[in-house]
């Protein structure tokens, strides 16, 4: 009967050892969650700050009520589908970093709209499709100079985000300039603008697409022949293609689908974000700014998985949303350096169980790298010699 | 009902107490078991596929922590967190799945095992030492490759030098035979005998019972997690180990290769290949590069009948790993022609060679035909998970079919697993042995290339794999089997090919070869070279 008890006992250290290898995540998520806010709490402390009337206003600010909800909501739209471009190459074995290009090029193709009228519907699919079609044209460039050339992808799609950016800084400021307001582009028509779903709030319809998509890819990757060549691939390359899979097409796949992410968040910020429905030009793009990358940390705490990631944005969209209540909160403002150290722990931690996860993979990446510097290295004396 | 062994008089090494191990998804692999081990002796682990053969040494090397019971050592606590820390206190494992870093050589793996960050001078010190050490063992590899570019069993080879090279009181080999030739074998026993006498303690796990017997001192049989034997070699009988084993008396049958002496083994299949028809594989002067861009297969010639088991036997590296790529997909040959039924198969697509009917059972099951972390059903659609059955309308996943063509699977091919979604990495060797070979069986395939198809499976199931392949063979497909096991190969081909660098030495009947021709052929040696 040792055996039972032993089984027994087991049951404990299973649920510890579940928790810290991440076979329950939601648990792991939330242990991680408290420590950074521990970790947040100790900071203010320090600096003098109330952690107690801060994080109250931080909740309040981000779930205190539907004005508040709508708010985080609206912020995590954008933000679930840039987290799936960084997902979805991963899942199959891709570093993409380009999302926050991607969703550049995506936002200036849905500005490109402005310039037809089509009735409303049909006007706002063709901005979803212009928008999709562009991040992914935009992504399939490092993609193929990866694939025809060996390129690393994380390399090319960093490069890629500084093109896209200044591109879009300059389409924006001289091209598809408002011509009343120099410091905007052109604002969406009434037809192809997505609908406010709560009144007086800026949540629009947009947060449907978001949603739709990653429900979409989750159904793609577990549920199709497809999804499961790509993962297939991303875990075990050597393996795919002895199942026959073809592993440069599942990369590719990868790339299309993330660029249409990406291209889809430029389109959800544009036709979705009232007041103006239009990018910002003056100050650098400051609605866009950064999404992409924070689309990164929302995959990591959000665990590479669709699911998880419309969880981990909408606790990404509250932070950011009760983060400026903190910095008002009338007997305690936290000024917004301290909320912007706060959050920081807060994600750090909340991405430290998947990057740890990660790390096999990382090394992986590393040591190709490695090969490849060796390769150069061994061939040049080669080269002397013929 | 375990005889148990007297207390030996000189003290013991190491001493596991009443060892219960329950993984984290509840499988429990062991329970209560106890174990003590001395020095100056062999001990041989026996056991089925998935009886806790690998949990029980990885415990006793101090890397898997036991859920009840523990480890002892007159030295100190058994506890490591590195097999570099293990090593210094004096354990050394052979892992059955390999720990080596796949971009550095093998000289640079073994120097990564010593504690000192390894300079220029202790990589040259350890090249010397691994030469005269695979003099002394019978185990050759190349040095300066780098070993993901190395076959199974030079990995196995390199992995094997890695523990030997260190000075350790307590040797563990899981299943380092594998993979091995019997001359390789033979070799590294004899080492074994002499590391034993100079008074080392060494723990062997193999599926081969004439090899227990041969160099062991004492056996312990696991089932299901028990020890339910401890009995001195010289006492123990074939039929008495077999029944220990499986927990009632063993098939007649199923003995007749596994546990035949050094004699050659008895074929027990005869059947007469008609040859006059056309071949369904047709190798035409392949010849193609390896991954260190020599020359591996060099312009060999043969063909594949329907109702014909082609045997390749060789040390493991000359060529037969590239061979078997160049055939299914994975290589991209320089020259030759092969055709499955006319069909081109050269440079193709995997794909596309699969829809010619061919299964591949691949030497590598962890880098090649698994995905890992990918659970059971995944795995078992793997290759086929574009069929009709298991992929509908909008190349939507059939999961009901996929899970329900799982448990046919495990049931037919006996695969021991938590379930159809445990992760395939949950598995034992054995049992992830068994879930490729049944993937590939169960294609039901028209061309059969099986690369070493009974690596680390136990007898009962090493058994019924062969008979599967009789039983195609008897249905008209042509197989080709690539083996070290050189017993396997002879009782069960039809015709046999010994490979050495690259080229046939010889094709002929298994019944027109004796064992010293075998192994002068596998060692490049002809007859007219001989006769010289
Ligand atoms: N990491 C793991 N998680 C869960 N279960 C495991 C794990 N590793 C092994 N097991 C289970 O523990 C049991 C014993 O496995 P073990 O690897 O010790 O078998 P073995 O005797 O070495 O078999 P083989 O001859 O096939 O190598 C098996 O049922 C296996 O499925
Ligand atoms: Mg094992």
């Amino acid at each position: 009967m040792s055996i039972k008890e032993a089984q027994q006992q087991s049951r404990l250290l299973r649920g510890i050892h579940r928790t810290l290898t991440g076979l329950h995540p939601v648990l792991e998520s939330l242990i991680a969650a408290l420590v950074g806010l521990l970790v947040g709490a100790i900071l203010m402390y320090t600096w003098g700050f109330d952690p107690w009337k801060a994080y109250f206003a931080l909740i309040q600010g981000a779930y205190g009520g539907s004005y508040e909800w709508a708010s985080s909501l609206s912020r995590a739209t954008p933000l679930i589908l840039t987290a799936l471009t960084f997902s979805i190459c991963l899942r199959a074995g891709m570093f993409n970093i380009g999302a926050e290009g991607q969703m550049y090029m995506g936002a200036i193709a849905a500005v490109c709209i402005t310039y037809f009228t089509l009735p409303p519907g049909l006007h706002h699919i063709v901005g979803l499709i212009f928008a999709a079609t562009v991040g992914a044209a935009w992504s399939l460039v490092p993609a193929a100079l990866k694939l025809m050339r060996g390129v690393s992808e994380v390399i090319s799609t960093i490069m890629f985000n500084w093109i896209a950016r200044w591109m879009a800084l300059y389409l924006a400021i001289y091209v598809l300039v408002d011509p009343m307001r120099a410091e905007k582009t052109l604002s969406i028509p009434l037809t192809a603008r997505f609908p406010i779903l709560v009144p007086r709030t800026d949540l629009s319809y947009g947060i449907f697409v978001s949603i739709a998509f990653a429900l979409f890819i989750y159904f793609l990757l577990w549920h199709t022949t497809t999804g499961y060549e790509l993962r297939a691939a991303g875990l075990n390359p050597s393996a795919a293609r002895y199942g026959g899979i073809r592993t440069k097409r599942t990369m590719f796949l990868s790339f299309i689908l993330g660029g249409i992410a990406a291209g889809l968040a430029g389109a959800t910020i544009v036709m979705g974000l009232p007041p103006t429905y239009a990018i910002y030009g003056g100050g650098g793009l400051p609605q866009l700014l950064n999404m992409g990358f924070d689309g990164m940390a929302v995959a990591m705490v959000g665990r590479n998985h669709p699911i998880g990631i419309i969880v981990a944005a909408i606790f990404f969209g509250g932070l950011n949303a009760g983060g400026r209540v903190m910095q008002f909160y009338g007997s305690n403002p936290v000024p917004l350096e301290m909320v912007r150290v706060v959050m920081g722990a807060i994600v750090l931690a909340m991405s430290i169980p998947e990057l740890i996860r990660l790390f096999p993979m990382a090394k992986k990446g590393g040591q190709n790298l490695i090969r490849s510097l060796r390769r150069t290295t061994r061939s040049a004396p080669e080269e002397e010699s013929a | 009902m375990s005889e148990v062994k007297a207390p030996s008089e000189n003290g013991f090494f190491l001493r596991a107490e009443r060892i219960t191990k329950v993984y984290s998804d509840g499988t429990v692999a062991l329970k209560e078991a106890s174990l003590e081990i001395h020095p100056h002796e062999i001990i041989g682990l026996l056991g089925e596929n998935g009886a806790g053969k690998t949990t029980l040494t990885k415990i006793l090397s101090g890397l898997l922590p036991p859920t009840r019971g523990r480890v002892i050592s007159p030295k100190g606590a058994v506890r490591f967190s590195s097999p570099r820390e293990a090593f210094d206190f004096g354990i050394g494992m052979v892992h059955q799945h390999f720990a080596l870093v796949g971009m550095f050589t093998a000289a640079e793996n073994v120097a990564l095992s010593f504690e000192r960050p390894f300079s220029r001078l202790q990589l040259t010190k350890t090249i010397e030492d691994l030469e005269a050490l695979m003099e002394e063992s019978g185990l050759q590899v190349p040095l300066d490759v780098p070993v993901e570019k190395l076959s199974v069993g030079e990995q196995q080879r390199v992995e094997v030098l890695k523990v030997l090279s260190r000075d350790v009181d307590l040797l563990i080999l899981d299943e380092p035979t594998s993979v091995l030739t019997p001359l390789e074998v033979d070799e590294l026993f004899s080492l074994l005998r002499r590391l034993r006498d100079a008074g080392k303690s060494i723990i062997l796990i193999t599926h081969k019972l004439k090899e227990v017997q041969d160099v062991t001192d004492r056996i312990v049989i696991l089932r299901q997690g028990e020890i339910v034997g401890d009995v001195q070699t010289a006492e123990a009988t074939t039929e008495r180990l077999a029944q220990l084993m499986v927990g009632h008396a063993m098939k007649q049958e199923v003995d007749a290769v596994e546990l035949s002496d050094h004699e050659l083994p008895v074929r027990k299949t005869h059947k007469a290949v008609d040859r006059s028809g056309r071949s369904i594989l047709h190798v035409e002067n392949l010849t193609a590069r390896g991954n260190t861009r020599d020359i591996a297969v060099d312009d060999v010639s043969f063909d594949v009948y329907a109702g014909e088991i082609f045997g390749i036997a060789g040390v493991e590296g000359n060529g037969q790993s590239e061979l078997v790529e160049s055939l299914t997909g994975l290589r991209v040959p320089t020259s030759g022609i092969a055709t499955i039924n006319g069909a081109n198969i050269l440079g193709v697509d995997p794909r596309q060679i699969y829809r010619l009917g061919v299964a591949h059972i691949p030497e590598d099951r962890l880098e090649l035909g698994l995905v890992l972390p990918f659970t059971l059903a995944e795995n078992a659609i793997l290759g086929v998970h574009r069929w009709k059955e298991f992929r509908g309308a909008f190349s939507i996943l059939k999961w009901r079919s996929i899970n329900q063509h799982v448990r046919e699977l495990m049931d037919r091919f006996e695969i021991r697993a938590a379930g159809p979604n445990a992760p395939a990495k949950s598995l034992s060797g054995g049992n992830q042995q068994k879930l490729i070979v049944g993937r590939e069986l169960a294609k039901d395939p028209a061309v059969i290339v099986a690369a070493q198809p009974t690596r680390g499976l136990d007898i009962g199931s090493a058994y019924y794999i062969r008979q599967t392949l009789l039983d195609m063979r008897g249905k008209g497909r042509a197989i080709l089997l690539v083996s070290a096991d050189l017993d396997e190969v002879l009782a069960y081909a039809d015709r046999v090919a010994i490979m050495y660098e690259g080229k046939f030495m010889e094709v002929c009947s298994p019944d027109e070869l004796n064992r010293e021709r075998v192994g002068m052929l596998m060692g490049g040696v002809t007859a007219a070279r001989e006769i010289a």
